[in-house]
């Protein structure tokens, strides 16, 4: 499967694109030339120079070293989220699936709920609950999230509990958390990366859109929504400050469900021939 | 079929109970103690620890959970949410009701646009699969589902509003006000739907009755119209049917780009004022029309195709 994705040069180039951003959010201090919160008030609104890459916004802040740290929340706070889904999408999934009888009644009727409430509003709902801070902002995020997890994993795992090789394992002895580990784990591993690669997409825009209603990221921390949100303001006079943040945000997104699209297709080779 | 509606009623009612219940754990969470918030809506100036108890014992807050819950139920049913907290003279489902309207034409406009945009262009695109039109649809919606929708409110609103001047930027006026932010709400779904309208068709185009319909001669035009087309488009309509609720809901972010007077607005507000009673309704509201939208289409769809209903049953 692997050797299929490297063939693919569209799947290579997102790969790069997204280490790249990654490895930029990361040496964020290295590369970024001045500092995200340094304004300048004389200095606002400048066009691109060698100074100022990109040009300053409304505070005379520098938008590249802006963009370049805003990479940080915006990637980081996305992959906390997915990595929080998972983890209990997994949990769940594979104790309703494997266990059966009740427990799987009781989880998946929750599941049936939470699936029942489109996932914009059970955010807000959270968020309001608890506070206007990001940190809820992720437990919000993964607490509408894991249900579809857990939902695909339980269907996975009740597909491969009756095949030859977990019978075998079973009859030979292996205790269960080893079967659950070393034979239903890399079955469902597959397809549980593209979800996460789609989905990735999915947090990124859920974060940004929130950090721009003014409910995530807050104000001064450079962050790519709540910068669109500080761009709108002066939408009138300087339109083309909502361009960079928003564009970064397009790319990224793109790049994270195009890299999901090739890797179902390099995982099911029937489909990406016709 | 009876049988089968009876059976789908029968399903959504613990989904319903189940949404309620969620709702009142929801309220019951609330940091603040609801006999203080009482008190102070009625602005009694000095909050005494003998007036918090009597007001709990009024409200019953001392009552066990459960009991609780089924009274806050029987409540709901007769159409009392309760106050709203920062505007202790309007009741919550006043507040609902004034605002919905406001929602419901932004929702049905965009339910327009989804129908005669994604449609004709999704069979479009799979009629022509491969074409230049088809590689211009496909990068189109490739790059619409990678925008955050309030960025192409905001682009919209610059070049229709502020550079071309043709439409108003905000507000809630007449039909030209609702132009720019209907688009913006229908545009994340139009995408998705032209992409499951294109793979509904082409997938139908393998079958089996299509490749009889070829052998028995038919005009290319009848096959597409005549089985194609009706074989694809019943499940893209129940599937948009489905998503009316998630337009309802999708307003938010639109309506506070747009400034449009609706729920989505009022539920921001909200957020930022703690006004959690009205929280509450908004997420019970929502939550209650996707419930019901997606029985009514599944019932509207196992009558369309018989061959569901024998699945479920």
């Amino acid at each position: 499967m692997l050797r299929r994705l490297s063939k693919n040069k569209m799947a290579m180039l997102c790969i790069a694109f997204v280490l790249v951003i990654m490895l930029g959010g990361l040496f964020a201090p290295l590369l970024a030339p001045h500092s995200p919160y340094e304004n300048n008030i004389l200095e606002k609104f400048r066009a691109p120079s060698s100074e100022y890459p990109l040009g300053t916004d409304n505070l005379g802040r520098c938008v590249f070293s802006r963009m370049i740290y805003g990479i940080r929340p915006t990637l980081f706070l996305s992959f906390l989220t997915m990595a929080g889904t998972m983890g209990i999408g997994l949990l769940t999934g594979l104790l309703a699936g494997y266990m059966k009888g009740p427990v799987d009644e009781v989880i998946m009727r929750i599941v049936d709920v939470m699936l029942s409430f489109p996932s914009q509003i059970m955010v807000l709902a959270v968020v309001a609950l608890m506070g206007v801070d990001i940190r809820n902002v992720i437990i919000a995020n993964v607490f509408i999230k894991w249900a579809w997890y857990a939902r695909m994993i339980r269907t996975n795992v009740v597909k491969y509990t009756d095949s030859g090789f977990i019978l075998f394992a079973k009859s030979i002895g292996h205790r269960t958390q080893y079967i659950l580990r070393h034979h239903m784990l890399p079955c469902i591993a597959s397809e549980l990366v593209v979800l996460a690669s789609l989905d990735m997409g999915w947090a990124i825009l859920n974060i940004s859109t929130l950090s721009f209603l003014g409910l995530g990221v807050q104000a001064p921390t450079p962050e790519w929504g709540a910068m669109l949100s500080e761009a709108k303001n002066v939408m009138t006079s300087r339109p083309e400050q909502m361009l960079v943040p928003g564009i970064a945000l397009m790319l990224l997104v793109a790049a994270f469900n195009m890299l999901g699209d090739c890797l179902r297709d390099a995982m099911d080779p029937k489909e990406a021939r016709s | 079929m009876k049988n089968y509606i009876m059976k789908r009623l029968l399903a959504t009612l613990p989904l319903l109970l189940g949404i309620t219940f969620l709702c009142f754990v929801f309220i019951n969470m609330i940091p603040s103690d609801p006999a203080e918030v009482a008190l102070r809506v009625r602005q009694i100036p000095i909050i005494t620890e003998e007036a918090i108890a009597e007001v709990r014992e009024e409200l019953g807050l001392s009552d066990p959970f459960m009991v609780r819950y089924v009274r806050w139920l029987g409540d709901c049913l007769r159409g009392d949410l309760g106050i709203s907290y920062t505007n202790p003279s309007r009741t919550v489902v006043g507040e609902l009701a004034r605002c919905l309207p406001a929602t419901l034409r932004l929702a049905g406009m965009s339910l327009v646009f989804v129908v005669l945009m994604s449609l004709p262009i999704g069979i479009l695109s799979a009629v022509y699969k491969g074409s230049w039109f088809d590689r211009l649809v496909r990068g189109a919606v490739f790059l619409t589902t990678a925008m955050p929708a309030y960025w192409v409110g905001l682009l919209l609103m610059w070049l229709f509003a502020i550079k071309l001047g043709l439409l108003p930027t905000s507000g809630n006026g007449g039909f030209r006000h609702l132009l720019m932010p209907s688009f913006t709400v229908a545009l994340t779904y139009i995408s998705t739907y032209i992409r499951l309208i294109r793979n509904n068709m082409l997938e139908n185009m393998k079958l089996d009755y299509v490749l009889y319909a070829n052998a028995r001669g038919l005009k290319q035009r009848t096959i597409l119209l005549r089985h194609i087309l009706k074989n694809s488009l019943q499940s893209c309509i129940t599937a948009i049917g489905m998503s009316i609720p998630q337009l309802i809901s999708g307003t938010i972010v639109v309506e506070n780009v747009f400034a449009w007077p609706g729920v989505g607005k009022l539920c921001i507000a909200s957020i930022f004022n703690r006004d959690y009673p009205v929280i509450q309704a908004y997420v019970l509201l929502v939550g209650v029309l996707f419930v019901l939208f997606n029985m009514v289409f599944d019932i509207i769809q196992s009558a369309a195709d018989p061959r569901l209903r024998k699945g479920a049953a």
